[in-house]
């Protein structure tokens, strides 16, 4: 067993004992920090993975950015985070037995493809990949297009969010 | 390097059943979505590890989770933005009880 | 390569949406400019389903944008349908006083056709994904945009949480996908599907699952009576018509592109799907007392009509579904203009709320006529032979046992529609003093029903020309 594949059973421990806490925790408040928890692991694996820019924006947006609006809006709506009150709906037993049975199907079929248990080839060298998903991200020949919808995406659920939240003052 | 790609995928479908369950069996709505996040975290976790070990000269799976963070954040924008107006109007953010209309 | 012929219906509706969000605060001011907005964006949508069919129609299919979206006769003729169906909608916006006052309305429906033409076209699955959801966000917004209604407010709510998670799905179907075959491209992809495998099956399955939602069809189709129910009638016309065409717009590529040869195991299933969505949408649609649920649930099955022609799976079975998804825009457009006027001027969408409409303004109940006749599928109406050449896909392909679950299906949505003009036609107001009631239709909604009356007729009875453009449509997906 290497240093790698140690520190990459610890993150998997943490971000799925985070994960289960964030459905399962009764304070809601307790269940965005969790979530940030198992982000976090995330953002380790994609270091792991030598991926050093999506670690980044993991930790930016996904924790500085959405982690952060997801506490606003349980301070927001703070009348229901009581602890008191049951989180989980009566339905559970089949909402386990569904989970149980697609994880059991998507393993089987992870399992069933040939070059699973490959290690990963090295990173050609000279290769940027920042650099290089820079290029992708705004070349014609590769995802110009998508990062371009991406930006009016945005601005349309900017415009749209701006107008749901908005209290015009009486 | 020494860690199988199948490491990732289990990690990944063990995170997105986790998601999935929270899903349907939360009941308070901004609950719903943290467990939404879970799910599109699974399968970001998927598109840089297939990155990483398909070939990592192409960057069609960094691509594609770069996309994936923008509409994440776009919806759950919009998403607690409906939330919020719900609790507005019911003084209520638990799905089962948001029923003026029969399910 | 030329970039800009292929989105160019694109450019012009994000320039279009740009345009609205300019002019909004000069509008804004003034209560006597108000109207400008929706005449705007209606003329706005109508110039760039002109220019983009004189300019930039599509010669030999190609991908371009390095394989995101494919050039070609289906994405475009769905595409100039979006934009005729958003303008006809932003006719209906401004009707409805909280829609038509706000900008944000408009620019959202502009975003969401954005998203639908992408989606109609996109031959990537990083496009694929992207567009569906530039589709489906706006829309949430949309839903619940009567945003003091509680009901309207339930609606985008619903919407967007089964959104987000159906989305969640489909993407991990999609993240698969491309980790096993190494490819995004859809027309790539194809290559690695060539035998049924466990693999196709499973992203088959999620990704059926993530679309389904999309079209509502059987079992992911529970969320759409609530959703039309309190969504803005105009916002439920168009979700129900255009957000729906471009779900099917994706499954026929997806099924001719990427499936094709695991098809043979997976139109059973389809057929089964097809059967349960059509059955299930009908009989409970006997049961309701309220138009706008009525609708939605013929609206399902609707899907299941559409979806028989995917089953067929053959050329002329793909040309019945663009066909049929053609009808099916301009009538439930129809139906559902007809039910805002009604709704907006009587406060109600029970059946009650129609009693002597016939009488209290008769243009409108032939309107009504015209649209519900051709939802149950009637000659002289463009629903007719929509069904006709659907069905005939199937009995084609050898699915007569389907096409027979479609003519009995058929024949209960029958009645529920004419029960519908029983209460327009034959009922009385109570006191019988309907001239004391009219029903007032301004002038924008006019317009559009007008249109819409006439498109369903025209079609109807001079079918020809049109299937030929279906058929010009579906033959550049082989």
């Amino acid at each position: 067993m290497t240093g790698a594949q140690i520190l990459f059973l610890v993150c998997a421990g943490l971000i799925l004992g985070s994960a289960v806490m964030v459905v399962t925790a009764r304070n809601l408040m307790h269940a965005a920090f969790w979530l940030i928890a198992a982000l976090f692991g995330v953002a380790v694996v994609y270091a792991i993975l030598q991926a050093g820019f999506m670690a980044m924006i993991q930790v930016v947006i996904y924790i500085g950015a959405i982690a952060i609006m997801f506490i606003f809006a349980d301070m927001l709506t703070r009348r229901d985070v009581r602890e008191s009150r049951a989180q989980i709906g009566r339905n559970w037993p089949v909402a386990v037995l569904l989970g149980l049975l697609i994880l059991a199907g998507l393993t089987a079929l992870i399992l069933a493809q040939p070059g699973v248990g490959r290690v990963a080839p090295a990173l050609p060298s000279g290769l940027d990949p920042v650099a290089a998903l820079g290029k992708a991200l705004v070349s014609p020949d590769a995802y110009v297009l998508p990062f371009e919808v991406a930006s009016v995406l945005l601005l349309s659920a900017l415009v749209g969010a701006v107008y749901l939240a908005f209290l015009k003052k009486q | 390097m020494s860690i199988p790609l199948s490491w990732y995928l289990l990690l990944s479908v063990a995170l997105f059943c986790v998601g999935l369950f929270g899903v349907l069996s939360r009941r308070n709505a901004i609950a719903i979505l943290l467990s939404v996040e879970l799910m599109l975290n699974a399968v970001n976790i998927n598109l840089v590890a297939f990155w990483r070990y398909l070939d990592p000269a192409r960057m069609a799976g960094q691509a594609f989770a770069v996309i994936v963070f923008a509409v994440a954040a776009a919806e759950v924008a919009v998403g607690l933005a409906l939330i919020i107006a719900v609790y507005r109007r019911r003084k209520t953010v638990v799905a089962d009880e948001i029923d003026l209309m029969k399910w | 390569m030329n970039f800009v012929l292929p989105i160019f219906p694109e450019i012009l509706l994000l320039a279009l949406g740009v345009l609205i969000l300019i002019l909004d605060p000069f509008v804004k001011r003034d209560e006597a400019r108000r109207p400008f907005l929706g005449w705007f964006t209606a003329a706005g949508l109508l110039v760039a389903l002109t220019l983009s069919l004189l300019l930039a129609r599509p010669a030999e299919p190609a991908l371009v944008y390095g394989g995101m979206i494919r050039f070609d006769g289906l994405g475009f003729l769905f595409k100039m349908f979006f934009l005729f169906a958003a303008a006809v909608t932003a006719l209906f916006f401004m009707d409805e006083e909280k829609l038509a006052r706000r900008a944000e309305a408009y620019l959202l429906l502009v975003a969401a056709t954005l998203g639908m033409s992408l989606m109609a076209s996109a031959a990537d699955l990083v496009m694929l994904y992207l567009s569906i959801e530039t589709a489906s966000i706006p829309l949430y917004v949309l839903a619940g945009f009567m945003k003091e209604d509680d009901k309207s407010i339930e609606a985008g709510f619903k919407y967007m949480l089964f959104g987000a998670m159906a989305s969640a799905v489909l993407l991990y179907g999609f993240s698969l996908a491309y980790g096993f075959t190494g490819e995004t491209g859809l027309y790539a992809l194809a290559l690695h599907f060539g035998d049924f495998n466990l693999l196709a099956a499973g992203v088959t399955f999620l990704v059926l699952a993530g679309l389904a939602f999309k079209v509502s069809a059987f079992p992911f189709h529970f969320w759409a009576p609530d959703v039309y129910q309190g969504a803005p009638t105009p916002v439920a016309g168009f979700l129900s018509t255009a957000s729906k065409a471009a779900g099917f717009a994706v499954l026929m590529r997806l099924f001719t592109a990427v499936f094709p040869a695991v098809n043979a195991d997976w139109s059973l299933i389809l057929a089964i799907l097809a059967t349960l969505t059509m059955t299930v949408g009908n009989l409970i649609a006997l049961a309701q007392k309220n138009v706008k649920r009525l609708l939605a649930y013929s609206s399902i099955s609707h899907a299941g009509y559409a979806l028989i022609g995917v089953v067929a799976f053959s050329q002329l079975g793909m040309t019945s579904v663009a066909f049929y998804l053609i009808a099916y825009v301009l009538t439930n457009l129809l139906a559902f203009g007809v039910v805002a006027i009604v709704g907006r001027v009587t406060g109600s969408d029970e059946f009650s709320a129609y009693n002597g409409l016939s009488r209290r303004n008769a243009p409108l109940a032939l309107a009504m006529l015209v649209a519900f006749l051709s939802l149950a599928g009637m000659p002289p109406f463009v629903g007719f032979i929509a069904k006709f050449y659907v069905f005939l896909a199937a009995v084609n392909s050898n699915w007569v046992w389907l096409a027979f679950v479609g003519v009995l299906n058929s024949i209960v949505g029958l009645y529920y529609y004419l029960n519908v003009l029983k209460y327009v036609y034959l009922f009385r107001m109570e006191g019988e003093d309907e001239e004391k009631h009219p029903v007032p239709v301004s002038r924008p909604v006019a317009a559009a029903v007008v249109v819409l009356a006439v498109g369903i007729l025209l079609l109807g009875t001079l079918f020809g020309p049109w299937f030929g453009f279906a058929e010009q449509a579906a033959a550049t997906l082989f």
